[in-house]
């Protein structure tokens, strides 16, 4: 296999055009968004002085840049072909990149809740002075809220793009990276508010800000803890926002129920990252054991369905092996 | 949305009822004004220099008395250690401490400072950047002191 010929691919599967091109959108708007990241961590560190909201703040901007790294270096991985040492293929290295993500955030996100706490209850008042700008000198908290103000905004629009393209290319890392994005407004809202506070002479508003920038962080890296670990831990395939247990599950069990030479069928599906691995029981009707062709035609089909489903493997059973179907009701009346 | 929204009009709120920004926590620069300014002074060289019943002398006392007469205050001078005066700085006994304190002091976490109002050289050839250390979160005060400052021109 050539290696151009694997840019349009996760692994062994083929990507269809539009997933193709969420992908490339996806890469060149992470690319985007490292680039803004960039500017942003920059512009606020030059104006950090002693406000804990701001701090806050820039922690997680630096924090935001594994996201989009983890979800480069998985997309670049996962186009690899499975090996005869990596026979499944690459693509649980979204799920490694994922999980180390989350643990950066929640290890942050605890730090500064304790760091944020200790201030307020040590009540050190945040100090913040004057800067000389163009020969005039102001107060630096001015330029604290600007550079919130400024920061604010183009997060939400990238978050706003990335959502729907990781929602084409089931891709949770991608998803992650796009609801921080945009609830990131949120952050610099907050922070603008806290140094706003110490302006009145409200010295606590810096800590508060700063508290409530810390426990969101610390939300998002467990929820995105859970994610990666549920992922990790083969939990059963759900839709890209972990709402529900994917609809594939019940489309496949449903078509496969629907081939006439079958009379029960329950599958297990994980999910590898993008791309599912599917193991299908299948009880032939009248204990016929169904030919070759049949089963790789019902195989083919089944792979026709979605994207997403090629590495799928049909067994013929005589019943339905309960102990690899938990939950499974009474034979014959799973949906 | 709607936060930044209210951020904006915060700040233009803010501007538009006049007032000050930023405020002092405990009011320093009110009291000040008008008043008594109550100032430690360390001895160090040609910075501070403290003689038997006379004013404090050198570079930062004369900075001190052209602020206060800016503000309308008196001095009331506190001589000590750095140990003692920031301790009195930090429980609120004193409103400014002076002594050649350079910016990056190690006495940061009981003060705050003024931005660096000159540079000297130190005996290891390294650049001082001098600062005058306020009360911690005293915003307004330390403003008022950094335009003061800033618009000096001191050559060590």
């Amino acid at each position: 296999m050539s290696r151009t010929g694997t840019a349009g691919k996760f692994g062994n599967t083929e990507l269809p055009q539009e997933q193709k091109d969420a992908l490339q959108k996806a890469i060149r708007f992470e690319w985007i968004t490292l680039a803004f990241l960039t500017v942003s961590t920059a512009l606020v560190f030059l104006v950090l002085g002693n406000s804990q909201a701001m701090k806050a703040a820039w922690i997680e901007d630096l924090l935001s840049f594994l996201p989009p790294i983890a979800f480069l270096l998985a997309a670049r991985l996962i186009r690899r072909p499975p090996t005869e040492k990596h026979p499944y293929g690459y693509h649980r290295s979204v799920g490694i990149a994922h999980l180390v993500a989350a643990v950066a955030l929640v290890a942050m996100g605890s730090f500064l809740i304790v760091d944020s706490g200790a201030g307020l209850l040590s009540a050190e008042h945040p100090t913040i002075g004057g800067i000389e700008l163009f020969g005039h000198t102001i107060w630096l908290g001015w330029l604290m809220v600007a550079a919130m103000l400024l920061t604010a905004g183009p997060p939400v629009y990238l978050g706003r793009v990335k959502i729907k393209l990781a929602e084409k290319l089931h891709d949770k890392v991608l998803y992650a990276d796009a609801d921080m994005n945009k609830a990131d407004w949120m952050t610099a809202g907050a922070a603008a508010v806290g140094v706003l506070g110490i302006g009145v002479g409200l010295w606590w508003a810096d800590y508060a800000a700063a508290l409530l920038i810390s426990v969101s962080i610390l939300r998002d890296g467990v929820k995105n803890l859970r994610g990666a670990v549920g992922a990790l831990i083969d939990t059963r395939a759900h839709t890209v926002d972990d709402s529900a247990p994917d609809p594939l599950n019940r489309r496949i069990d449903v078509y496969l129920k629907g081939l006439p030479w079958v009379s029960q069928a329950a599958s297990r599906i994980r999910d590898e990252g993008h791309v599912f691995h599917i193991e299908s029981f299948v009880v032939p009707a009248g204990g016929a054991v169904p030919s070759l062709e049949t089963l790789e035609d019902a195989r083919k089909a089944c792979a026709g369905l979605d994207w997403k489903v090629q590495d799928l493997v049909i067994i013929p059973v005589a019943k339905l092996p309960k102990e690899f179907l938990p939950g499974l009701r009474s034979p014959g009346a799973e949906y | 949305m709607a936060v930044l929204f209210a951020v904006v009009l915060l700040a233009g709120g803010l501007g538009g009822c006049g007032i000050s920004m930023p405020g002092d926590p405990d009011g320093t620069l009110e009291r000040v004004s008008g008043g008594t300014l109550r100032v430690g002074v360390t001895d160090n060289g040609k910075w501070a220099s403290i003689g038997d019943g006379q004013e404090p002398r050198g570079i930062e006392p004369g900075l001190v008395r052209s602020f206060a007469s800016s503000i309308s205050a008196t001095p009331e001078w506190a001589a000590g250690s750095e140990q003692e005066l920031t301790k009195a700085l930090k429980e609120g006994d004193l409103d400014l401490v002076i002594g050649g304190f350079a910016a990056d002091t190690p006495w940061a976490t009981h003060a705050g400072t003024t931005r660096p109002y000159t540079e000297s050289k130190d005996a290891y050839g390294k650049t001082v950047k001098h600062v005058f250390l306020v009360p911690l979160g005293e915003n307004g005060f330390l403003l008022a002191l950094d335009r003061f400052l800033l618009e000096q021109d001191v050559q060590a």
